[in-house]
């Protein structure tokens, strides 16, 4: 009996235990906590202006909510929005990193950084550049995207609405590339629509966490095929036919001769015919397909050797080549001298119901 | 009158269903008792009567007749004789030779006949279940499995009540040494008192009463007992249970019907994987809810996360609170089911359907979602085989539920450690709990 009394003691005060020193107390239910989707973040003055888009989900509905706060950090902005919210911000749940321009040409560095070191922002949330003052944006956002709390996020959301042509960079990718000697990014550079959610206006170049310039949607669908998300879906139009992407892959094969790098590239595009005009046969749909892609890409890769800002990675297939005290000036000494020798290899997979002549 | 006689008197003499009749067989002055509650008197006499016919045709004496009889028992045996009295036997008294014979009479029919299981349902398997009579039992498994190497032991257990316990298993399969440690254990414990399953397995055999699964995987399905049987395990059978007691019980009984074997091999998997993820989403599924919901929000995906937060606006209890307000009524709804008469029953259902599935939402106590939780999670506890078993998985739920709400996702983790860990714990006499059920000494011990 004696036995059994103490036994039951002891599981006693370890549950008692447990439920004391465990602070289960501080845990919210998801109802009293404030999920922000967006946040959209500038500096102006020596001050962060912080924006969150936060759905508010109603009994008939999702209601959206934005909140705009100023700061000396971003955290210390974030947390005057929680003291007058009266929910907890639990920025866990933030999808989409807006920057507006301005901040964005003045370099990310700084933000980029803390968003990696903080614990609540996931490193995967997804960041687009705002070509547009962040007040009017949201204000556009709150008005056409009411029903639903995450429009905004679905733009970008690879199985809602994501188009081939659009970047999709996520923050720890934007932190490789500052610290990394051989790879910059592309970021989408958006705005408030016209028609539509969004207007898509191309992609920046970051170099160092810094926007220095920007590249066409046609231009992002390439730098997207080489960096191996798909291309699919994306029509093609050109002056005799449109078609569609299936899938497309490439081939690298990099040599260094004399501290010149040399690269072949070999994109092959599977390819299915939606629209002729008149009557073509497939060899002119691909030499004109090829002509497109080749002029589209020597000009983006023109604007990288300028830029000195190396978007496609190409710098990757080098880093066995150059040694590691040299491979700090990829960018300025190697890049501007580096010679592509692009080819296209298209595939016309499908032809479509009717045959081609 | 003899010490015998006496003695019996004295046990039983105040007893109105105890006749004590003094007549003569044979010439011979004899005194006849037993229980009419216990003895059909009539054709017992009718039957006595014929007996005497024929051995007054046949000349017997008086010695022979007493052979044909029954058993001739010593009057210094009293206790013999007074358990025999119990079973319900006829004792005839002889007072010549101061010796008695226990003879089987015509039994009251108090037992019910072999009927379909009530307890568990089976599909296309064989329809027979075990009763209430110790005897019958064995019969019933001695028929569906036809060896000659069925063994059975029979013992009787208990000081002022006994109760019978019969050990069956088949030779030559049985693990040897657990079979020696049974006929040991009860061998050696055979005058201790037991009323109930509790005590038998405390008492007799060992084993801790403060296990949330039993030793004993019980079954009223011969199909199943005969089994494991087959298996290399040992049936014990209570009288008075209509249950067989397989021992040791093993987790896989609480996925593995025999019966599932009547179907073909996909089938037979599909429905074993099906009762194994019930398993999974009933001890899972209610803590997940609270670790989802109050904990870690972050690992659903952002609309789930929207929609979640939209069903629990305005419900004033956090979730933890309210998933065990639900269980609890939930437990009450299974419990009161059970309790019911089969035409009451229905009606405890209807009334917690809409109690559940209605007004507790309408009423916003608590969120649409946590419905559901509930009906999958109460849904899923039903594919166990077994209703005790299934009662250990309803109680280990709440350990996950309480650990999610401290630690979250981490913290089913941590009951799914827990619970792995107790259930490895679990052993019968050194045979484990998660072993698997093989005819192991088929090989050793042929």
């Amino acid at each position: 009996m004696g036995q059994s009394i103490k036994h039951a003691w002891r599981i006693t005060s370890i549950v008692g235990c447990l439920g004391v020193l465990c602070g289960c107390w501080d845990n919210r239910d998801i109802d009293h906590r404030s999920l922000p989707v967006t946040m959209g973040l500038a500096y102006h003055d020596n001050l962060y202006d912080v924006v969150l888009q936060i759905p508010e989900p109603q009994s008939n509905g999702t209601n959206i909510r934005i909140i705009k706060q100023s700061g000396k950090t971003i955290n210390e902005a974030v947390d005057k929005i929680s003291e007058r919210m009266e929910s907890s911000v639990d920025l866990l749940h933030l999808k989409l990193i807006l920057i507006e321009k301005g901040y964005a040409q003045q370099g990310l560095t700084d933000s980029i950084s803390s968003f990696m070191r903080s614990r609540d922002i996931s490193p995967k949330a997804i960041i687009a550049i705002c070509n547009e003052d962040l007040g009017p944006f949201f204000d556009f956002v709150k008005k056409s995207m009411s029903p639903k709390g995450t429009t905004l996020y679905d733009c970008f959301e690879k199985n809602a609405g994501w188009n081939p042509q659009m970047a999709l960079t996520h923050i720890w990718q934007v932190y490789r590339s500052i610290h990394s000697y051989t790879r910059d990014i592309a970021i989408p550079v958006i705005k408030s629509g016209k028609s539509g959610t969004i207007d898509y206006e191309g992609s920046a170049i970051i170099k160092n966490g810094k926007m220095i310039d920007q590249i066409t949607p046609e231009e992002t669908l390439l730098f997207n095929s080489f960096t191996g998300q798909s291309a699919q879906g994306k029509i093609e139009v050109m002056d005799k036919a449109s078609v569609l992407v299936l899938k497309s892959s490439m081939h690298h094969h990099s040599k260094l001769i004399r501290d010149t790098p040399y690269l072949d590239v070999q994109i092959t595009m599977k390819v299915s015919i939606l629209e002729t005009k008149g009557s073509v046969s497939s060899e002119v749909i691909k030499q004109e397909l090829k002509e497109i892609l080749t002029k589209r890409f020597n000009r983006m890769f023109r604007k990288t050797q300028v830029r000195e800002a190396d978007i496609l990675g190409l710098g990757q297939y080098y880093r066995n080549k150059i040694p590691r005290t040299k491979l700090r000036h990829w960018r300025t000494e190697y890049l501007p001298k580096l010679r592509l020798n692009l080819k296209v290899k298209t595939i016309i997979q499908n032809e479509g119901n009717t045959k081609l002549e | 009158m003899n010490t015998f006689l006496k003695q019996l008197q004295l046990k039983f003499g105040n007893n109105d269903d105890f006749f004590y009749l003094q007549e003569t067989l044979l010439d011979t002055p004899i005194v006849r008792m037993g229980f009419y509650s216990l003895i059909d008197v009539v054709r017992t006499k009718l039957s006595l009567q014929t007996y005497i016919k024929a051995a007054a045709d046949a000349n017997l004496t008086v010695d022979e007749f007493k052979n044909i009889l029954g058993d001739i028992q010593n009057s210094t045996a009293v206790d013999d004789a007074i358990t025999c009295l119990l079973q319900g036997k006829l004792l005839i008294y002889f007072e010549k030779d101061d010796s008695y014979v226990i003879m089987e009479p015509a039994p009251k029919p108090l037992n019910r006949a072999v009927e379909s299981p009530t307890n568990e349902n089976v599909f296309l398997g064989s329809l027979n279940s075990f009763t209430e009579d110790i005897e019958t039992n064995i019969g019933i498994v001695r028929k569906q499995l036809l060896t000659d190497n069925l063994r059975v032991k029979s013992f009787k257990i208990g000081s002022d009540e006994i109760t019978q316990l019969s050990l069956v298993y088949y030779e030559g399969r049985a693990n040897r040494g657990l079979i020696h440690k049974l006929i040991d254990q009860i061998e050696k414990n055979k005058h201790k008192q037991t009323a109930n399953l509790q005590q038998l397995s405390k008492k007799v055999f060992g084993f801790s009463s403060w296990s949330l699964i039993s030793n004993f995987n019980q079954t009223e399905l011969p199909q199943e007992a005969v089994n494991s049987l087959r298996k290399g395990r040992a049936i014990l059978f209570v009288d008075r249970l209509p249950n067989a007691l397989v021992i040791p019980g093993i987790l896989w009984d609480v996925f593995c019907l025999d019966s599932d074997r009547n179907l073909s091999l996909p089938l037979m998997y599909f429905l074993r994987v099906l009762r194994v993820l019930g398993a999974f989403v009933t001890i899972i599924l209610p803590g997940l809810y609270v670790a989802l919901v109050s904990v870690n929000p972050e690992v659903l995906r952002i609309e789930m996360a929207l929609s979640i937060a939209q069903t629990r606006i305005g419900v004033p209890y956090p979730a933890i609170i309210e998933i065990i307000l639900m269980l609890f009524v939930l437990e009450l709804i299974l419990e009161a089911s059970i309790r019911l008469p089969k035409n009451i029953g229905p009606t405890i259902t209807m009334v917690g359907g809409i109690i559940l599935g209605q007004a507790v939402v309408q009423a916003k106590l608590v969120s649409n979602l946590l419905i559901i939780i509930l009906a999958a999670t109460t849904i899923a506890n039903s594919t166990i085989v077994g209703l005790q078993q299934s009662l250990a998985l309803r109680i280990s739920k709440y350990v996950i539920v309480v650990l999610a709400a401290i630690f979250g996702v981490l913290g089913i983790l941590e009951g799914l450690v827990l619970i792995c860990a107790y259930i490895a714990s679990l052993n019968t006499y050194g045979i484990p709990f998660l072993g698997l059920s093989k005819e192991k000494d088929e090989i050793n011990h042929g």
